[in-house]
């Protein structure tokens, strides 16, 4: 009896001790993978965010509706920016049901991808955003945002330009923001606060400007991003208030328009 | 000739590696397809690689309160065995539930807050040594 409950005792050590058991641990030490590499961030798609947003009432999005002049092209690294920003206002277009704008966004999107290189790769999304938007598909449309995101980067990464690639996110992100900080902020609550909590995130965007060559780091447009972020790192790491969220609000909102007017680069 | 037959030796060795990893992201569509019929959205982006018997692997993700996320996983590997689990950032199991079946295995978690979680994927057993898995992830 006494070598049985050593023999059971061991192997629960062992399935303690070696990865998962059937019953994963309650807790796992995170320190254990320190190894985790900065490509292995998730980066979470605009539409995860419009997926609660859609929860938390029905907030006024006609009236956060912007019209980027996607003609004051820049170098590579504010097309990148300027993408990834319209294809976040696509989402706003979704919200707001606007047809007509999403069909405007879909054809700059095309536009801006053909400015860096990546046309093909968005062609066909770009085509099922227009239909879907006839059909008043706005889920369908979503999606195909979503996608062309996707396609983007992973073709970005492929011509060797990933760079690039985490431009377009951080477009996304910081127009993605100011939305939100925007809708939060006209109708403040916790819940809705909350949706900033993203530290690690902006963490991984500051490491990534951090990362890039001198060529595109010495940009002034990214240099200014990079200003951004680090004025908004202190107000996310805290208990996020109604002025934090006035805050972040304001300086997504100067770098988007910074990015929209091809300032600083 | 000598050339061309070194070329071929080269892509039969480099064949089934990429068709592994292939029939791996087919095998986490598969485990993922039921809750896509449930009105889960599958973002159209898939994670993998291979890991030896009892790897870990940690993928940080900003996961946001209100969502109801599942993140699934597949091998092509018969007999293998793998896992996937969600802890948040303090390395609390956080998940409303998971499963493992053989090759497929999943979890599901609703963000009781918005933040930083990982989700941590592993081969429990296999009879190879080195195992390709695929993971993708629905939300809705």
């Amino acid at each position: 009896m006494t070598k049985f409950c050593y023999a059971a005792l061991v192997v629960a050590l062992a399935a303690a001790t070696s990865g998962f058991a059937e019953t994963p641990p309650s807790r796992v030490d995170l320190s254990k993978f320190p190894a985790t590499r900065l490509d292995d961030v998730v980066v979470p798609l605009p539409s995860e965010v419009f997926n609660v947003l859609d929860k938390l009432g029905s907030p006024n999005w006609k009236g956060e509706l912007r019209a980027p002049d996607i003609k004051k092209r820049g170098a590579r690294a504010q097309i990148a920016l300027l993408l990834g920003s319209v294809i976040a206002e696509g989402f706003v277009a979704v919200e707001a049901t606007d047809k007509a704008r999403v069909k405007e966004i879909g054809r700059d999107v095309l536009d801006l991808a053909r400015g860096i290189g990546v046309e093909k790769t968005v062609l066909s999304r770009t085509n099922a955003i227009l239909m879907k938007a006839d059909e008043n598909d706005w889920v369908g449309v979503r999606r195909e945002l979503d996608g062309a995101l996707t396609d983007v980067k992973k073709a970005m990464i492929e011509l060797k330009d990933a760079q690039l690639a985490h431009l377009v996110s951080l477009g996304g992100w910081l127009r993605g923001t100011e939305v939100l900080t925007s809708i939060v902020g006209k109708s403040y609550s916790a819940d809705g606060a909350d949706l900033l909590n993203q530290p690690d995130l902006l963490k991984y965007f500051q490491q990534r400007l951090v990362d890039m060559p001198p060529r595109i780091r010495s940009n002034g447009l990214v240099t200014r991003v990079q200003r951004g972020l680090d004025e908004i790192s202190p107000l996310i790491h805290q208990k996020i208030t109604p002025a934090s969220v006035k805050r972040i609000n304001e300086i997504t909102g100067q770098i988007v328009r910074a990015i929209d007017s091809n300032a600083n680069a | 000739m000598r050339h061309l037959l070194v070329l071929v030796s080269i892509w039969a060795l480099l064949t089934p590696v990429y068709a592994t990893v292939d029939d791996a992201i087919s095998r986490a569509l598969e485990a993922i397809d039921p809750y896509v019929k449930q009105g889960y959205v599958v973002r159209d982006d898939q994670w993998g690689g291979d890991l030896g018997v009892k790897e870990q692997k940690a993928f940080p993700h900003t996961l946001f309160k209100g969502n109801d996320y599942w993140f699934c996983m597949g091998t092509d590997i018969d007999n293998a065995r793998i896992a996937i689990h969600v802890y948040d950032s303090k390395g609390k199991l956080v998940e409303n539930s998971s499963w493992q079946k053989g090759r497929f295995a999943a979890a599901r978690v609703l963000a009781p807050a918005t933040g930083t979680y990982y989700i941590i994927v592993e081969v429990s057993n296999s009879p190879q040594e080195r195992t390709s898995w695929a993971m993708v992830y629905a939300y809705k």
